[in-house]
């Protein structure tokens, strides 16, 4: 999940409480890692993992690195979800 | 989504985000009403995926948004493999997918205020189980 508010803000827990209900409702274990977007590297863009989630709050710090995130998902067919 | 989208899809090279500033096409510009804090009425495409999930032709909604797709822009919602999966009582662009992908979509909303134990919303539903089946 790509999002730059801090941990506690409400739409950052909101967002993560509803992957929790998400995955409770599939009977499946899900692993966030949550990612500040001034932190994106080349790693992260190769290879987004299983889903991608970008997290309420613009403006971005690195919009460019979102982009880029984006593009790849898109072209990998990695299941994404903008909020 | 739609940056990239404009970006690299419909040709518009310069596409932007007004929140970065004036430079550039915005592609995403301030609302003439912010949503900002308010509960809206969204009316969902039929046989799109968030219809599909939803069960339902219209939701309600939560918003934070203060920012839309712009109004001279609202064509590339439906152009390149992108097809708009929902619009609000004005008319407006709310929610976007992709055609082309096993599941690829942005909201102009914030399914995630909506969401319950043991009433997920049906938006992170979805992109579970497209990871799922990806998995």
């Amino acid at each position: 999940m790509l999002i730059d508010l801090a941990p506690g803000q409400r739409y950052r827990a909101a967002t993560l409480t509803a992957l929790e209900h998400a995955s409770d409702r599939q009977r499946a274990s899900v692993e966030v890692r949550v990612v500040a977007t001034d932190t994106i590297d080349r790693r992260l863009v190769a290879d987004p993992g299983t889903a991608v989630v970008i997290g309420p709050g613009s403006p971005y710090r690195n919009p460019g690195g979102v982009l880029e995130v984006v593009r790849s998902a898109r072209e990998r067919g990695i299941p994404l979800v903008a909020t | 989504m739609l940056v990239e989208h404009a970006r690299d899809l419909a040709g518009i090279l310069d596409a932007a985000h007004a929140e970065y500033g004036t430079g550039g096409t915005a592609v995403i510009s301030l609302l003439a009403c912010s949503l900002q804090g308010r509960t809206i009425t969204v009316r969902l495409t039929p046989s799109s995926q968030l219809a599909t999930l939803c069960g339902s032709l219209q939701a309600v909604e939560h918003t934070t948004c203060s920012y839309g797709l712009a109004p001279e822009m609202q064509h590339i919602a439906d152009q390149h493999g992108m097809r708009v999966a929902a619009v609000d009582d004005t008319g407006e662009v709310r929610a976007v997918e992709r055609t082309d992908h096993p599941f690829f979509l942005a909201t102009l909303f914030q399914p995630q205020l909506r969401s319950a134990p043991g009433h997920p919303h049906p938006v992170f539903v979805g992109l579970l189980k497209a990871a799922l089946a990806r998995a």
